[in-house]
């Protein structure tokens, strides 16, 4: 492992990755975590995201009684197949679940060579 | 990694991520064994219950309220689809929480934000602490 991942080290996100006729399909969970702390970049075939949650207590006062999720860093990258239009990648953050939609591109789509 | 097409001259450190992200991947946290994870504050005057459950529909949650518990259930749908990678949970999920005061029912209150659900639950009026004047 190199020092630069090391670095930055986070949280992976749960992720489901699909396809359905319309392209490929990638939620991922980053539950707390607002659309103005979510970063997706795509840098040639890497489609990266992170994003840091930003859950709170509602009142600093309270006691804690029980505690199970916190505060985290969430990273993650893909490497993007040729398949895809990354022009037309389409980024929706929603109840905590980003949802990539990455259309295929025109020229990947089937088609049938006629024989002369 | 798979839904890696790309080119195989194109390795791109992928060895490395695998172990990287094994480790770092949430799987590998154990306290995973209860679904959906919540964190409770106690105040005066009542509980405040989060629950992290991102990509539910709060709509689809249903919040149940007995004298003592609080009932949380609901379902995470899968899309269809030709699955490459399922990590994030799916199914029918329950929760009961106990509480050990009783909770003014009509006064519950419920809203959710980036997938975190936020229960306000007052305690019972009999219940509260109230402050008891010495006369001599």
């Amino acid at each position: 492992m190199s020092e630069v991942t090391r670095k930055n080290a986070g949280v992976v996100p749960a992720t489901d990755i699909f396809e359905m006729k319309d392209g490929f399909h990638i939620m991922v969970d980053l539950p707390g975590v607002k659309s103005e702390d979510l970063v997706v970049d795509i840098e040639e075939s890497e489609l990266s995201i992170s994003g840091s949650s930003s859950y709170a207590p509602a009142d600093n006062n309270l006691r804690k009684m029980h505690t199970e999720f916190g505060n985290n860093v969430y990273q993650r990258r893909f490497t993007l197949s040729e398949l895809v239009d990354k022009e037309k990648v389409e980024a929706v953050l929603r109840d905590g679940v980003l949802q990539l939609y990455l259309p295929k591109a025109e020229a990947m789509k089937p088609r049938r060579i006629e024989i002369s | 990694m798979v839904i890696d097409f790309s080119s195989i001259y194109d390795t791109n450190n992928d060895l490395e991520r695998f172990f990287d992200e094994m480790f770092r991947t949430s799987a590998f946290n154990l306290r995973r064994s209860v679904y959906p994870p919540l964190n409770v504050f106690e105040s005066d005057d009542g509980y405040i219950v989060d629950v992290c459950i991102p990509g539910i529909d709060p709509n689809d949650i249903e919040l149940t309220i007995t004298a003592r518990n609080l009932i949380v259930k609901g379902e995470r749908k899968l899309m269809e689809g030709r699955y490459f990678r399922q990590e994030r949970g799916a199914g029918s999920f329950q929760r009961v929480l106990s509480l050990n005061v009783p909770v003014d029912r009509d006064k519950v209150t419920a809203k959710s934000e980036n997938g975190i659900l936020r229960v306000t639950l007052p305690k019972a009026e009999a219940e509260r602490q109230r402050k008891i004047s010495i006369t001599s």
